[in-house]
């Protein structure tokens, strides 16, 4: 009843206190372009042999925090109980096409603006350590949030593509100059698989626009139009090799083990947590939420790539012998069972994916990011090496697990309600894909007891190099991402005052990405026998 | 045409041009855009019909007006072996870009795109004859191949006027003997832009000749063999079907080609050239596309590549030994590094610059042709421009700086001038803010396209 609730949340909850008071129409383009210019003005700041590097690193931070405040502005101020996009802006651009800079965010969209925010502040914190090149490497980590948050909020088709492929060149960058011995590799990689996407989302979007006779490339406009099934059908494929690129699903996943692996940490996750929930959010945005018919026809071909995702990320993971690469498959998962949730196509289904793109960002980054920082720590990324640790690791046991629970959705952590409505929303219209599904999260659980136990709670290796558990700095970024997978699996509608249900300071994550879902969520909700009698 | 005079006397004086001259080159460029700007508006015609000036001859004006003034300012000057003449040579290239612009016969037209190629065979015979002589036979292959077709059109059409045949292809059909002097004349253009496979001349030429040189071989005389392609398929635009094909193979060749060949060179000057060569091939898509939106979005990214193609050999300066020169540019000389950067992204159609929003509003136009071969080909080609763009970003950005004492000739470090600074920065401003702020300039771009007659 709870989850049904959440699903089909009430056009008028219970309102925040404050709600609405503050509107600013710039909310949006200040999350897009404040880092845009901050990564420019860091290029006149003097930096004779590396003198303010620190100072670099406070300027990404506060910007990342100032932004972070913003959007919890944003976030406070979101009417819940609206169901269209709020803080819109919308400028022409390309008349002549057709372009407009037009930027919205719906629940779903606000949710991935609170998780882009809290991935960007993790970023520049895990990014700390960064001794080489720290302006360049600062002002391109700006950059990409700047393109996540621009993909996020984007409600035109060409501002999509547009931020889209921006967030290629700054990334792909930061990998190649900060990476680790396979950086070339995973650089090409990255820049092929993502620029496969991005023609793939080019392609779609220029079929529907020629077939909606070239009038508009705003989403309202261009995704709605009445288009032929045979059109509906190329459209809905080249989306989802987008997404499928970038979220990743099997087989256009190429790119994941080596970036994961060899990307400097910050980039890890920022991709793992922000930059690849886009592939998830593109399918709910473009496919799900727009085009009820051809996401029926494909949901089969969606539901399909997931599960086989999470069966090969799983058995992946069971047989490698490095800890990164096991948790870089590992990452995968939370996206596959995103991408499943929307091929389920049922209100309940719909509501915990989009639930699954905040949480799902959330533990993909958490397991690669402390994956990352053990086999730093311990020196060694190969699994014949890295046993029992978890006496000489306390902190990164605690987070290690958290982690691992966080991937797998048990209770208590924000994945639980996430996983749990996608299962149960999905039983009904995709029963074999739903066992799929359930198998594939054995394995993944398989996978996990057998990395936890031989890497924290196995037999010590003597001939392992020396450890040392996590830094405090290292503590602050691992601990800002489990303790928000563990808040809003405490408070899902936010915290609220003893006895009452207002909820205070925070309206509540479950509320905010409920705004506008039962919009999105009505071409699919199953007809009422009763009503037709 | 008299600033150009002017400088070659100049260099002929015995006291050579000093500091001034690239400022006062620069100051020229700038006020004779300003005066197309301010003037150019009006339409008019010249030289008893000869020349016109519509919205087409303003824009394509302008652009290469902008291109010609940053390439004279972001030009380290010290490393051209005749700075006079080539500073002449830029503004007669510049100027035979702008007689193919205005003109309204085939005189024109041959004329100017003439007049571009020969200032580059001068400008890299400064330097190195042998390529200059390569150069001239290439652009004898191309004159011929354009004559022909251009004296076979008249033939078939009875006309050398192209309002007049435009008026006759519109009460005519699509023959075989129309169709092969198109052929024959696209392909002469194709030739004399350098295109693949096409680049037997312009690769030597852009590796081996000075900076400028390069500038006016691979931006300049391709723009104006754009330009006079944009002038035949409006003449043409009545009878699609004789040169539409033939441009969309072109478009094709050089997009993919470009993109593939840019990816796999490892010299910075030829991997500029490929993905210039590349965004030819979108202006050709474009052009293919056969009405006012696709040739509004062509005239725009031809804009968008005049600018960068021009420039970008020169800002990159002493680049031509390869890779490394670039190493650590963006330590050392920050605001050429900078320049160098957006010329490269432009080029390869990265989003927010100019280029992309060109190569945008083309693949737009393409879909809307139902040409979806071509814009998945396209974009095949872009992608593999963006990896070859990333590759030379490296350079600049993540390699450490070569030890001076082991830098060789090729790499030296261009030397620090406020003109040259300032015409980095003007160049990533240009390339930047066409992109973000591409509305009123693609507007008249499509206004220049309707100045040509289409609908």
């Amino acid at each position: 009843m709870i989850l049904a609730g959440i699903a089909l949340a009430s056009p008028t909850p219970a309102a925040v206190p404050g709600a609405g008071i503050f509107t600013s129409p710039l909310i949006l383009s200040l999350s897009i372009w404040v880092p845009v210019a901050v990564a420019i003005g860091m290029n006149f700041i003097p930096n004779p042999r590396g003198r303010y590097d620190t100072l670099m690193k406070q300027i990404a931070f506060f910007t990342n925090l100032g932004i972070v405040f913003i959007l919890f502005i944003a976030y406070n101020q979101f009417q819940t109980f609206l169901p269209g996009m709020q803080f819109e802006e919308k400028l022409p651009w390309l008349p002549s096409i057709g372009a407009t800079y037009h930027l919205g965010v719906d629940g779903a969209g606000m949710t991935m603006m609170v998780l882009s925010g809290i991935i960007g502040i993790t970023a520049v914190l895990a990014s700390w350590g960064v001794r080489e090149r720290v302006r360049s490497y600062f002002c391109l980590l700006l950059l990409t949030q700047a393109a996540v948050n621009g993909a996020i909020a984007a409600h035109d088709m060409f501002v999509l593509v547009l931020f889209w492929g921006a967030a290629i060149i700054p990334a792909a960058l930061l990998t190649l100059g900060w990476g680790g011995p396979r950086r070339e590799a995973a650089t090409w990689r990255l820049v092929a698989y993502w620029g496969l996407g991005t023609a793939a989302l080019l392609i779609a979007t220029m079929t529907a626009y020629a077939a909606s006779g070239g009038g508009s490339f705003d989403m309202d406009v261009l995704l709605k139009a009445t288009l032929t099934p045979r059109v509906q059908l190329a459209v809905g494929v080249a989306l989802i090799i987008a997404a499928a690129t970038r979220l990743p699903l099997f087989p256009l996943h190429g790119w994941v083990r080596d970036v994961y692996s060899d990307a400097p940490l910050g980039v890890s996750v920022v991709i793992a947590g922000s930059a690849s929930r886009l592939g998830a959010f593109l399918l709910l945005r473009a496919l799900v939420a727009s085009n009820a018919d051809a996401s029926r026809l494909l949901a089969p071909l969606i539901a399909i790539l997931a599960a086989l995702t999470i069966g090969y990320a799983a058995l992946v993971a069971l047989r490698s012998v490095d800890l990164r690469s096991a948790a870089a498959h590992l990452a995968m998962v939370p996206g596959a069972i995103t991408a499943f949730g929307f091929a389920a196509l049922t209100p309940l289904s719909i509501a915990g994916s989009v639930l699954s793109l905040f949480t799902g960002g959330l533990a993909a980054a958490l397991i690669v990011a402390t994956a990352w920082t053990l086999s730093d720590r311990a020196q060694t990324r190969s699994l014949q090496l890295l046993s029992g640790l978890a006496p000489r690791m306390p902190i990164l046991t605690w987070v290690f697990v958290i982690a691992a629970l966080g991937l797998l959705g048990v209770p208590l952590m924000a994945s639980f309600p996430a996983e749990t409505m996608i299962l149960f929303g999905s039983f009904k219209t995709q029963p074999v894909g739903a066992f799929a599904i359930v198998a594939g999260l054995v394995l993944t659980a398989v996978a996990l007891a057998v990395l936890v136990h031989r890497v924290l709670f196995g037999e010590p290796n003597h001939d392992a190099p020396a450890v040392s558990d996590a830094s405090l700095g290292e503590t602050w970024y691992l601990g800002v991402m489990a303790g928000a997978l563990l808040w809003v699996g405490l408070f899902p509608g936010g915290p609220k005052l003893p006895g009452t249900e207002q909820p205070i300071f925070d309206p509540g994550l479950v509320n905010v990405m409920s705004a506008g879902l039962s919009d999105i969520a009505s071409p699919y909700v199953p007809p009422n026998p009763a009503a037709t009698q | 045409m008299a600033g150009a005079v002017a400088l070659v006397l100049l260099g002929r004086a015995p006291r050579r041009p000093r500091r001034w001259a690239p400022l006062a080159a620069t100051l020229l460029v700038a006020v004779a855009l300003a005066v197309e700007l301010w003037a150019g508006g009006t339409l008019g015609t010249y030289l008893t019909g000869a020349l016109v000036q519509d919205r087409f001859a303003l824009f394509a004006k302008a652009a290469v007006l902008l291109a010609a003034g940053l390439a004279i300012a972001v030009t380290d000057w010290s490393d051209e072996g005749a700075p006079a003449i080539g500073m002449a040579m830029i503004l007669l290239a510049a100027l035979g870009v702008m007689i193919v612009a205005s003109a309204t016969d085939f005189v024109g037209l041959w004329a100017g795109l003439e007049l571009a190629g020969a200032a580059g065979v001068v400008l890299v015979s400064v330097r190195r004859a042998d390529l200059g002589l390569r150069l001239l036979v290439a652009g004898g292959v191309a004159s011929a191949l354009v004559l022909i077709g251009l004296a076979f059109v008249y033939a078939t059409t009875g006309a050398a006027d192209l309002s007049t045949i435009r008026r006759v292809a519109g009460s005519a059909s699509a023959t075989l003997p129309l169709a092969i002097p198109v052929f024959l004349l696209i392909g002469g253009l194709a030739v004399r832009a350098g295109l693949p496979p096409f680049q037997f001349a312009r690769l030597p030429v852009g590796l081996g000749a000075s900076p400028l040189g390069a500038g006016i071989v691979i931006g300049l005389v391709a723009a104006a063999a754009l330009t006079v392609a944009f002038k035949i398929s409006a003449a043409l635009v009545p009878l699609p079907a004789v040169f539409s094909p033939y441009l969309m193979v072109v478009a094709a060749v050089a997009m993919v080609g470009g993109g593939a060949a840019a990816l796999a060179t490892r010299s910075p000057r030829a991997r500029l050239a490929y993905l210039a060569a590349g965004q030819v091939g979108w202006v050709a898509a474009g052009l293919a596309t056969h009405y006012r939106i696709g040739l509004g979005a062509s005239l725009f990214l031809l804009g968008a590549f005049a600018v960068a193609a021009t420039a970008g050999p020169a800002v990159m300066a002493g680049a031509d030994a390869g890779e490394f020169a670039l190493a650590g540019m963006g330590l050392l000389r920050p605001a050429r590094a900078a320049g160098i950067a957006v010329v490269f992204l432009s080029l390869a159609g990265v989003p927010p610059l100019a280029g992309f929003f060109g190569e945008f509003a083309v693949a737009s136009a393409v879909a809307q042709s139902g040409g979806f071969w071509l814009l998945a080909l396209g974009l095949l080609g872009a992608v593999m421009s963006m990896a070859a763009a990333v590759g030379t970003l490296r350079a600049i950005y993540l390699q450490s700086p070569p030890d001076e004492s082991r830098r060789a000739a090729g790499a030296r470090l261009p030397v620090l001038t406020r003109l040259s600074t300032g015409g980095a920065v003007a160049l990533f401003a240009v390339i930047a803010g066409c992109g973000v702020f591409a509305n009123p300039i693609i507007s008249l771009a499509d206004q220049g396209a309707e100045a040509l007659g289409l609908r």
